[in-house]
């Protein structure tokens, strides 16, 4: 009995040991990355900046500004050096990447550890990690990053840029905003994505994550990098705008991108005092405690900034759609003004909608019927927008089926049936037992998954050929990752939906057995999305390796929608147009 | 019908189901949950002959129920057909700290959030004998899917 117990006090000493022997080696070995990293780009920045000299530029930033106006900006590691708005995008566009797959790999997990009732793959605190860092990070870093990385790619062209001033700023911002993703990442955050306090200042395995503090610390430095970039396109769109471009013939992306960044700065501060509020607490609890009677103080003041974040995570891809669609089927938009009308209107009204997440929580009737009436009356803007894009593709006498019109087209109905459900979620009877079930989750997934994740996908393939250099992708790899893709998001949506409406509570790590098949068909659907990235991935490698051959001019950057220009089919398109059956 | 006469009909339509269901919520919200969150309007505080009143405990990680008399269930509890239920939840430090949570009977239509600190309240009159299963539905730390059980209507 004694001997049993000094040697399994003296394994756990061992076990100790080799834990601060792995983390040591660990922290050392990024250390050492990050050190050649940071000499790698100090020394090409000096490199650059005699270069600059030698040309008889002030600063190497001027001189990267003159070489590369106006020409299709390819994606390489370069973009770390230089800081105009373009390889600024490219970080982005590398960095919200590699979040989408870890985070994507996150969400795998938990679909894995579900195949059981009981947790089995993964053990209760760790799927709750998983859980919360698969919404955080798609969240802020993948979506604001796709985001982003459209905004600043599309928008010096689409406003005819004169001078790009901002970019150390810009840099700056990214900065933040991607060691902010990193803290997140490694604090094993266990709260959610909502950080409800008492849990989230429950700093322990068990409760909100021992490290919750810096997920905390991380996720302010998020907001700090998100308005900065905010700040910086409304002064693009506002101020550096060419002449030629009036604000009433902008593009509707860039007018999507505007109402973006205006809907976040204007609600992102409740969040950011509220997140300092919470910090405090940590050292001195006395705002967010069952004593003060102001637990729900926080629930409110995250729903003012996290309910925004949902359009703001879609409203670009909105303005996106706009784009593409005309490319297609070589017409104009349906309307240009009500295009404008719905984003415009969906800007004001998204924010009036946020209490309809606190109904049941004790606030009221007077509130009840006030958020339940606005979740009815935002479904207008989002009906005008939706009829908008049914009408230009009903207009049309042709539509080009490639890959990044079917992402479109996806995106389009899976909005329909993840709108709906919404609408479904905005009547309080249904709310009332709907609300925390799975029901949510897929009303949620068929939107992030149609429209934020598919219309990026779409971006991608249109600009393609120029972020690669004149690269084409294997169209049949491309169709493959786009019918895997939609038939993935909607098996797995769809199943949640219907289980969420059966009473299946989302965010557990097991669940009643009776619930066994709505899991398994969405674990099916989970299986049939990552498959279909991995197919992405290896188009990818695949065109990596071929020589370019076609056209970098870009369409999606050079052809932005207006109000008076019909759209002519243009030269340069994307490869896979002249594959498909209705193709010229 | 030309397109404008099509438009309008698309505005018309949309506009009259949203609105009529708008109002058919505002007039639910106003009949049913006129019973939540506000500590002095118990219905039993009215009229406590004909409601059965029972105490909901939220903790890391279980239910406690305790009726009239004084009984104490976790995870489980029974209630009366055809007799007006009156919850009264919150959530209390167990092992750990209070937390939220929230308490979801879906066969019951009824869900209501346990904060620390906070009295919420809710009712509703089961019509069928049988047992209902409830959970909570509001991430609470690591044994939240264990916040589950079952609720037994009786003759
Ligand atoms: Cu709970």
């Amino acid at each position: 009995m004694n001997g049993g117990m000094i040697t399994a006090q003296s394994s756990t000493s061992i076990g100790q040991t080799s834990f601060l022997f792995y983390i040591t080696l660990i922290i050392s070995i990024s250390a050492i990355v990050l050190l050649i990293i940071f000499y790698y780009i100090s020394t090409q920045k000096t490199i650059l900046k005699e270069k600059a000299e030698s040309m008889g530029y002030e600063s190497p930033n001027e001189m990267v500004r003159d070489k590369l106006a106006g020409k299709p900006r390819l994606l390489s590691w370069n973009v770390f050096l230089y800081d105009d708005s373009k390889s600024i995008a490219l970080r982005y566009l590398l960095a919200s990447m590699v979040f989408f797959f870890i985070a994507g790999s996150f969400g795998l997990g938990m679909r894995l550890s579900l195949t059981n009732p009981n947790p089995h793959l993964l053990t209760p605190d760790e799927y709750n990690v998983l859980l919360s860092e698969h919404a955080i990070l798609m969240i802020y870093m993948f979506a604001l990053g796709a985001a982003f990385f459209l905004g600043y790619y599309l928008l010096p062209s689409h406003l005819k840029l004169k001078r790009d001033v901002m970019g150390g700023y810009a840099s700056v911002a990214f900065w933040i905003w991607l060691f902010g993703g990193i803290f997140i990442l490694v604090s094993r955050t266990a709260t959610r994505w909502y950080y409800y306090p008492p849990l989230a200042l429950e700093l322990a395995e068990y409760g909100g994550g021992v490290f919750n503090w810096l997920a905390v610390i991380g996720l302010e430095m998020v907001f700090v990098g998100v308005v900065i970039n905010c700040i910086i396109i409304i002064k693009l769109i506002a101020s550096e705008r060419s002449k030629d471009i009036k604000l009433s013939e902008m593009s509707l992306f860039t007018w999507a991108m505007l109402f973006t960044v205006v809907m976040t700065i204007s609600s992102a501060p409740t969040l950011m005092v509220g997140l300092g509020m919470l910090f405090y607490d940590f050292f001195n609890p006395i705002f967010f405690t069952a004593a003060s009677h102001q637990v729900l103080l926080f629930t409110i003041m995250f729903w003012f900034w996290g309910h925004p974040i949902v359009y703001i995570a879609i409203i670009p891809a909105f303005g996106l759609i706009y784009e593409i669609i005309p490319k297609f089927t070589g017409k104009p938009i349906y309307s240009y003004n009500s295009g404008i009308i719905g984003l415009g209107l969906l800007l004001i009204l998204s924010e009036l909608v946020w209490g309809h997440h606190l109904m049941n929580s004790g606030l009221g009737v007077a509130w009840d019927i006030f958020f339940g009436t606005t979740s009815f009356l935002v479904v207008i803007p989002s009906a005008i927008t939706v009829f908008n894009w049914i009408a230009s593709l009903w207009s049309a006498d042709r539509i080009r089926l490639t890959t990044p019109m079917l992402f479109v087209i996806n995106g389009i109905i899976d909005f329909i049936i993840g709108g709906t459900m919404g609408v479904i979620l905005s009547a309080a009877p249904a709310n009332d037992f709907l609300h925390g079930t799975y029901f949510v989750t897929g009303h949620f997934h068929f939107i992030f998954l149609g429209l934020t994740v598919g219309i990026t996908f779409a971006g991608i393939y249109m600009l393609f050929p120029t972020l690669t250099g004149g690269r084409k992708y294997d169209v049949r790899l491309a169709r493959w990752h786009f019918y895997l893709t939609a038939l993935g998001s909607a098996v797995m949506a769809g199943a949640w939906g219907i289980g969420g409406f059966m009473g299946m509570p989302r965010a557990t790590a097991g669940y009643f057995a009776r619930f066994q098949p709505y899991q398994d068909v969405s674990i099916a659907g989970g299986i049939i999305i990552a498959i279909a990235q991995l197919i992405f991935l290896y188009n990818l490698a695949k065109s990596y390796t071929k020589q370019p051959s076609i056209s970098m001019d870009n369409v999606l950057e050079n052809n932005p929608t207006s109000p008076e220009i019909p759209v002519t089919t243009p030269a340069p398109t994307p490869p896979d147009i002249n594959i498909t059956g209705g193709a010229k | 019908m030309n397109k404008k006469q099509i438009e309008l009909a698309w505005i018309i339509a949309v506009l009259v189901i949203l609105l009529s269901w708008g109002a058919i919520n505002i007039v639910w919200i106003g009949d049913v949950h006129n019973s939540i969150a506000t500590e002095n309007n118990h219905v039993s505080a009215n009229n406590s002959s004909n409601v059965q009143l029972i105490k909901v405990q939220g903790t890391q990680w279980s239910w406690t129920f305790t009726n009239s008399s004084g009984v104490s269930t976790t995870d489980a509890f029974n209630v009366t057909v055809n007799k007006t239920v009156e919850l009264v939840v919150t959530s209390v430090p167990g092992e750990y700290i209070a937390v939220i949570h929230d308490l979801l009977i879906p066969q019951m239509g009824i869900q209501i959030y346990a904060v620390p600190g906070q009295n919420n309240t809710i009712e509703f009159t089961p019509t069928h004998t049988g047992v209902f299963f409830f959970e909570c539905v509001e991430y609470c730390g690591e044994l939240h899917y264990e916040m589950r059980g079952y609720m037994t209507v009786v003759k």
